[in-house]
């Protein structure tokens, strides 16, 4: 594997890199894509920037992205019943609708209430968890019947409660991660665009899983394609150590 | 309690279909806002339906109808309903079709000229208010399908995806609408006319196609768009699936690519307020990796770029020649660049031509913008552009000082210059605090003592100075004419020839050779002048983006030429 690493010669370099090479995207397409990411992931900021920059169409008024952004910071910071009050504000049917993302949210709303208990030292008073034992049995307990997804949601939240911070299962530990504030952030603004008839995911993600699919398809292909060993984009997290992050972990 | 529809419902009926030719009538597309009972409420552009109101007794209940009738001539039609309500079961729902005429206060089936499976008891009704054992009971979450086949005039339903069997025979009636029924507060449907892949697999069914029909063939092939639309999205989940990244691995692969792609490429002020609003985002998630890498490097170049980028699609080409001059000189004197440098020329005469026309028609920069993108001006813009136009031809001598006195002097007056395509409430490039921010670090073209600008002339008539622009613009069509027209490459005079074209016409934009006026125009260049600017400074000429989509065409070729699903995938859908 490692001689084979060695560049070729230029004279020699691969024929799949002149065809990457002779196929020029326009950029208008790229423009487009970018775009389309800034205004569906809420970068509005750089959006408004960018239609300046670019000379493009913004096609999207600034406020309907504003609202998104609103309530994917609020979520992000911890403050689940602002980010309930204003989804409800945007639409008041979307909640109503989608009992997931409803739980979901709730049961962050639950976590960020256990959160700064389990997170300050010493061990919690008894009373401490008060709060949230109250938000369960109130606003969590009534709807766990109706899946047993949620009921097991619930039950493994509140082992939060039960167990020293420091013996949590990576399960558990997991819950606490902020990364499962972006998460569920996601999942609103993807349910909000998708409510105003808009595509869930920017385009841009589509492509990425694209282009890792099609280089699998095409290194399990019989053909010999004479593709290179390893595929770059010319990007500075690429280095030879996290080479499977680029989708092509494939290589027989 | 059979109903009459009233003479205005009779005077719609026999309207024809607006618009729409006979033969190919539309598919049902989503429930009717008017064609409902009253209790019921159509939601999300009528895909979605929720009966909010009262039934006073057992026999009454709220029915609503499709837009337009299922065509016979389609042969087979399909389509499925989701149960989303949280009522408790039973579940008082009816699915199926009816004529235009029945009675919206009762269930599909009860009634003559309607047919439907319910879902408290799964009996099948037709016509009749007693029905027959069919299926199973449904009720919240499940997916049921209707299907009618108009060649042997039977229906039959699917539920959860599985094929329950023939339902009615002998449907005979002309015009039949996809219609469901409720009678609990708090149903609620959603509906699929075909707008996303069934979850019953009726392709198999609809293999067995006729082809003596024309008609029948032209829906078969609707349908069979429809089923190669789903097949695509099906792919595409699966493409989707397949991604071995985590969400979060993606969002990050996905930022670093926007990031470098909008430093590449210059778009500098772009770059910055990405970099901070990543920042501010992963600040809320506690991930203080001062995400360094995402500032986007104080380069100089990035800066300068910026600046011929505006320029031209300020459409400013004289002050744009002058940063390349300065800043590049080499990159227009290489022989491989003379096309840019030649279409940078044109250009400028375009923008000459363009002043003149919205001059002469008393088109302000409003025109350029309605042309170009739909964004409106505020008030100001025409007074800025009048006193651009003054500024683009009376002040062309100073350009040179322009250029120099903006690398010496941090604060400046505004500059006159005509006013960007697209505003986006945005200043002028040169009020712009980041842009005299850039001027510090700008180098040194060629000093030489700054000059006071002129004032426009605000009492020269508009004929006199419309006078003077066009034949400013003829001098500087000669100058073009002399210095190109010699040239061999091929479609020089074509070009030349169709930009000198402007003149001919009184309101140029409204002519054949109008589209050239237009922003476009001015982007492109913009980005061929970007492109060759890179590849002077030994840069990649693309950014990682534009490899990505690059590689996935690359690849996708040839994965298509094996065949198989792949040749479903199309890359066109991915970019707009």
């Amino acid at each position: 594997m490692s001689s084979s690493t060695i560049s070729p010669p230029a004279a020699m370099e691969h024929s799949f890199d002149r065809l990457v090479e002779r196929a020029r995207p326009s950029k208008t397409d790229i423009n487009f894509v970018i775009m389309d990411y800034l205004i569906n992931e809420g970068y509005p900021s750089a959006a408004q920037k960018f239609a300046k920059e670019a000379n493009i169409q913004p096609f999207a008024d600034g406020e309907a992205i504003q609202e998104r952004v609103d309530i994917s910071s609020a979520i992000r910071s911890g403050d689940i019943q602002l980010a309930i009050e204003r989804i409800n504000e945007l639409n008041p049917q979307l909640l109503d609708t989608d009992p997931h993302l409803h739980f979901s949210l709730l049961r962050l709303q639950l976590i960020e209430l256990i959160r700064p208990i389990v997170s300050a030292p010493g061990p919690p008073s008894p009373t401490a968890f008060e709060p949230a034992l109250e938000f369960a049995t109130t606003q969590l307990a009534p709807r766990a019947p109706t899946s047993p997804a949620f009921l097991q949601d619930l039950e493994r939240t509140m082992a939060l409660l039960i167990f020293p911070p420091e013996k949590l299962t990576s399960q558990l530990k997991e819950l606490l991660d902020l990364g499962l504030r972006q998460k569920i952030a996601t999942t609103v603004n993807e349910a909000i665009l998708h409510s105003q008839g808009e595509r869930r995911e920017a385009r841009i993600r589509n492509l990425v899983r694209l282009r890792a699919w099609a280089e699998d398809k095409a290194r399990q292909s019989d053909k010999d394609l004479n593709l290179p060993d390893k595929i770059e984009l010319g990007l500075g997290s690429e280095s030879p150590n996290n080479g499977a992050q680029d989708g092509d972990a494939m290589v027989a | 309690m059979s109903s009459r529809a009233g003479p205005v419902q009779d005077v719609i009926e026999r309207l024809p279909p607006a618009g729409v030719d006979e033969e190919l009538r539309p598919l049902p597309s989503r429930w009717s806002e008017s064609d409902k009972c009253s209790g019921l409420e159509v939601l999300l552009d009528g895909t979605e339906v929720r009966f909010q109101g009262v039934i006073k007794t057992s026999d009454e209940a709220a029915a609503v109808r499709s837009d337009h009738p299922m065509p016979r001539e389609c042969g087979i039609y399909y389509f499925e309903v989701t149960i989303l309500s949280k009522g408790k079961d039973p579940t008082l729902i009816g699915i199926g079709f009816s004529g235009p005429k029945v009675n919206l206060n009762r269930l599909p089936g009860w009634e003559s000229e309607s047919w439907a499976y319910h879902g408290d008891d799964g009996f099948s009704f037709a016509c009749t208010a007693s029905g027959k054992h069919y299926g199973p009971k449904f009720s919240t979450m499940d997916v049921i399908g209707c299907g009618v086949n108009f060649r042997t005039n039977t229906a039959f339903f699917t539920k959860n995806g599985n094929y329950l069997g023939e339902a009615f025979h002998s449907i005979k009636t002309e015009k039949l609408f996809p219609s469901v029924g409720m009678k609990k507060p708090g149903e609620h449907l959603r509906v699929n006319f075909g707008q996303t892949p069934f979850v019953y697999d009726i392709d198999s069914m609809m293999e067995v196609r006729s082809s003596d029909s024309d008609i029948e063939n032209h829906y078969a092939g609707a349908f069979t768009d429809l089923f190669l639309q789903q097949e695509r999205a099906r792919i595409g989940a699966e493409i989707d699936r397949s991604t071995r990244r985590s969400k979060k691995e993606e969002t990050a692969l996905i930022q670093e690519l926007v990031a470098q792609y909008l430093a590449h490429d210059g778009y500098v002020e772009t770059a910055r307020a990405f970099a901070q609003e990543v920042r501010d985002q992963r600040r809320q998630l506690g991930d203080d990796d001062a995400l360094e890498a995402m500032d986007p490097a104080e380069d100089i170049h990035a800066i300068n770029r910026q600046k011929i980028r505006t320029a031209i699609l300020n459409g400013d080409i004289d002050r744009a020649l002058k940063y390349l001059k300065s800043f590049y000189p080499h990159v227009l004197e290489s022989d491989r660049n003379r096309d840019i440098y030649f279409k940078l020329r044109c250009r400028k005469f375009i923008e000459m031509m363009r002043r003149c026309n919205d001059l002469q028609t008393g088109a302000s920069s409003q025109a350029m913008t309605d042309s170009t993108t739909s964004i409106t001006s505020n008030g100001h813009t025409e007074t800025k552009d009048d006193e651009a136009d003054a500024g683009v031809f009376d002040h062309q001598m100073e350009l040179d000082d322009q250029v120099q006195r903006e690398s010496h002097a941090p604060s400046l007056e505004p500059v006159s210059i005509p006013p960007p395509l697209s505003t986006f409430d945005s200043p002028a490039p040169s009020d712009d605090p980041a842009e005299s921010e850039a001027m510090d670090t700008t180098p040194d073209p060629a000093p030489t003592q700054p000059q006071p600008q002129p004032q426009p002339q605000d009492t020269k008539s508009s004929a006199m100075r419309h006078k003077q622009l066009l034949d400013k613009a003829i001098a500087y069509g000669q100058e073009l004419q002399a210095e190109f027209s010699g040239d061999a490459r091929s479609n020089y005079r074509k070009v030349l020839q169709d930009a000198f074209a402007l003149l001919a016409y009184t309101d140029a934009r409204g002519s054949v050779v109008g589209g050239l006026m237009e922003g476009r125009g001015r982007v492109e260049i913009a980005e061929e002048v970007n492109g060759a600017v890179m590849q002077s400074l030994g840069k990649p000429p693309s950014a990682a983006i534009e490899k990505c989509v690059a590689q996935t065409e690359v690849l996708l070729d040839m994965v298509q030429a094996n065949g198989g699903e792949a040749a479903l995938v199309d890359l066109r859908v991915y970019l707009r």
